[in-house]
C-alpha cells in the first residue's frame, strides 16, 4: 500500500505545484520480461537526470513494481520537454516460479513469481488509469508477434494513446528490427540499444516528437 | 432410436418431439418406427459403440468443432451424426467379421438380429429396396425383415405427419407432442460428450439387464465443463498453484479496482477506485 499512497501523493503534488504550467506527460514504459525496460528507463533518467530508477537484471521480472521518475527534462533543438517516467513490471499472460528455480532457491522463485503477477496487475491498471503515452519496449531479437504483444499495443490504440515502438538490443547478432516494423507498421519503430546506448539521439528527437 | 426419418435415415429416439419440426438434417416430414427391441438391448448397443470407441470418438470429434451450424440445431444434428456413425461402425465390424473381441462375442451370443432395412440410412439399404423410392412407401412395400410387432408399434407409437395424423383423431399424448417444444433436456447431448460416454461405456462392464440410460444425462458434465471453462476465462489471475499463475490482461486493464497483492490461498488485496469511496471521504 505505501506504494501506492506514495505515487497519489506525488500526482496530487504535481497537480498542486502545476497550475500555471502544463502537467509533464506520463510515459508508460511497457513491453514484455526482458525486454530491456528498466535498462533503457535508466538510461533516459541518467542521461538526462543523472540518477538511475531501478535494478536491471537478465533474469526476468526484476522490475515487479512501477518505479516513476519524475520531471525528466529532455533538450531537443533548444526545446525543453519535461516528461514523467514510469517503468512498468513485464506484462505476460504466465508466470512460472520454476523459471527461476535456476537462479535461486524455490522459495525465493515462488515469492517473485507471485510478486511478478502482482506487477502484471499494477501495470495494466496503470495503463488503464495513468498514463498519457506509452514506449513500447521490445527485445529485436525476439519474435515480435506474441498474443501479449498484440493484445497491449491493441489497448493501447483503443485508447488513442500515442505510443512509440522501440526494437531494443539491436546490438545482439540475432536482432532484427524490420521484423518489429513490419509486425506493427501502424507505429513508428526506432532501433536502439539501450544498453549500449546505441541510437539515442534519434530516441530522444521521438520522445520530444511524440510526447513533447 | 426408434424413429427414422425415412429420407435421409436421421434418427430420434423414443418419444422426441424434435421431429415434429421436419428431420433437421433434410427437412422431410415421414419418419418410421424402429421394430420395439428389449432396452437392453438399446444399451448393449450402445456398449457395441463403446467397443468402437476410437472409430466412434474421432467421428464425434469430426463433426463437432468444425460444424458452422450453431444452437440446439445443429447440436441435435451433430448428435444425430454421432449415433449413425455408431450404428454404422457397428454393423461394418458385424459385416466385416471381425467378431474376435469380446464384445462382438457377446453380440452374437445375443443373437442380434440383422437391421431390417427399413430401420437403416438409404444408403445401406439391401438393393432391391430403392432409395429413390417415395418415402413412406419405402417402408410399406419392403418385404424385407420387419418383425410384425413394427406395424401395430409403428401404429401406436410413431409420431407422424401430413395425411396419416389427419386420419386418426389425436389422442392427448400426441396432441401434446404436436403442441409443446422440445426442451433441451429431451435433445440428444452434444457429440462430443457422446464420444466420451463411448469411452465410459467401454471400460465399464456391460450390464446384462437394465434401463436404457437416457442420453441427455451427458448432457451436464459438458455444461460444467463449458462453465470452468468461461470462468477461466473472465477470471482476472488464476492460480494454478503457489508460484504459478495465469493472468487474463484484458480483465485486468478493465477492472476498475486494482490488486494490489496476491495471498498464499489465492485471496486478492485490492484497492478500490477513489470515486467508490468518494462518500466516506467527503464525510
Amino acid at each position: 500500500m505505501g506504494l501506492f499512497t506514495e505515487l497519489k501523493d506525488s500526482i496530487s503534488r504535481a497537480t498542486d505545484r502545476l497550475f500555471s504550467e502544463q502537467e509533464p506527460k506520463r510515459i508508460g514504459i511497457y513491453g514484455p520480461p526482458n525486454a530491456g525496460k528498466t535498462t533503457l528507463a535508466n538510461r533516459i533518467a541518467r542521461d538526462w537526470t543523472g540518477d538511475a530508477i531501478g535494478t536491471e537484471s537478465h533474469i526476468p521480472h526484476e522490475t515487479r513494481r512501477a518505479r516513476r521518475k519524475e520531471n525528466v527534462e529532455i533538450e531537443r533543438n533548444g526545446k525543453t520537454v519535461t516528461i514523467d517516467i514510469v517503468d512498468t513490471p513485464g506484462v505476460t499472460t504466465k508466470v512460472d516460479y520454476e523459471e527461476f528455480t535456476d537462479e535461486m532457491s524455490k522459495d525465493d522463485a515462488v515469492r517473485r513469481s507471485r510478486e511478478a503477477t502482482e506487477g502484471v496487475a499494477e501495470a495494466m491498471h496503470w495503463l488503464r488509469e495513468d498514463v498519457d503515452g506509452v514506449i513500447y519496449v521490445l527485445d529485436s531479437a525476439e519474435d515480435p508477434i506474441t498474443q501479449v504483444n498484440t493484445m497491449l499495443i491493441g489497448i493501447i490504440e483503443s485508447r488513442d494513446l500515442p505510443v512509440l515502438i522501440f526494437a531494443n538490443k539491436i546490438d545482439l547478432d540475432e536482432s532484427s528490427v524490420k521484423r518489429i516494423a513490419e509486425a506493427f507498421p501502424q507505429h513508428e519503430t526506432v532501433p536502439l540499444s539501450a544498453k549500449e546506448g546505441e541510437n539515442m539521439d534519434e530516441v530522444y528527437d521521438n520522445i520530444a516528437e511524440y510526447f513533447g | 432410436m426408434p424413429h427414422q426419418c425415412t429420407n435421409c435415415g436421421h434418427t430420434f429416439p423414443d418419444g422426441s418431439k424434435e421431429m415434429l419440426s421436419g428431420c433437421p438434417d433434410c427437412g422431410g416430414n415421414k419418419f418410421q418406427f424402429t421394430p420395439a427391441r428389449p432396452p437392453e438391448r438399446t444399451s448393449d448397443n450402445t456398449q457395441q459403440a463403446g467397443s468402437k470407441a476410437d472409430t466412434a470418438g474421432s467421428s464425434a470429434q469430426r463433426g463437432a468443432p468444425g460444424h458452422e451450424r450453431g444452437g440446439a440445431h445443429g447440436r441435435v444434428s451433430r448428435a444425430t451424426e454421432t449415433v449413425r456413425d455408431w450404428v454404422t461402425t457397428g454393423r461394418e465390424r458385424e459385416e466385416s467379421g471381425s467378431n474376435s473381441s469380446e464384445t462382438a462375442e457377446r453380440e452374437r451370443s445375443d443373437s442380434f438380429p440383422e437391421w431390417p432395412d427399413s430401420a437403416r440410412p438409404p444408403s445401406e439399404r439391401s438393393g432391391e429396396s430403392s432409395t429413390d423410392e417415395p418415402a413412406g412407401g419405402a417402408r410399406r412395400n419392403s418385404p424385407t425383415q420387419s418383425p410384425p410387432a413394427s406395424e401395430s408399434a409403428r401404429r401406436d407409437r410413431s409420431v407422424r405427419t401430413g395425411s396419416r395424423s389427419t386420419e386418426n383423431p389425436e389422442d392427448t399424448a400426441q396432441a401434446d407432442a404436436r403442441s409443446a417444444v422440445v426442451s433441451p433436456d429431451e435433445l440428444p447431448p452434444h457429440s462430443g460428450t457422446a464420444g466420451e460416454e463411448a469411452d465410459g461405456a467401454d471400460k465399464a462392464d456391460p450390464p446384462d439387464h437394465g434401463r436404457v440410460v437416457k442420453e441427455p444425462s451427458g448432457e451436464r458434465p459438458s455444461l460444467e465443463q463449458l462453465r470452468e471453462e468461461l470462468n477461466d476465462q473472465f477470471e482476472s489471475i488464476k492460480v494454478v498453484k503457489p508460484g504459478q499463475y495465469e493472468l487474463n490482461l484484458m480483465e485486468l486493464y478493465d477492472r476498475e479496482e486494482y490488486i494490489v497483492s496476491l495471498q498464499e490461498d489465492g485471496r486478492y488485496v485490492i484497492d478500490v477506485p477513489d470515486s467508490w469511496r468518494e462518500g466516506a471521504d467527503d464525510s
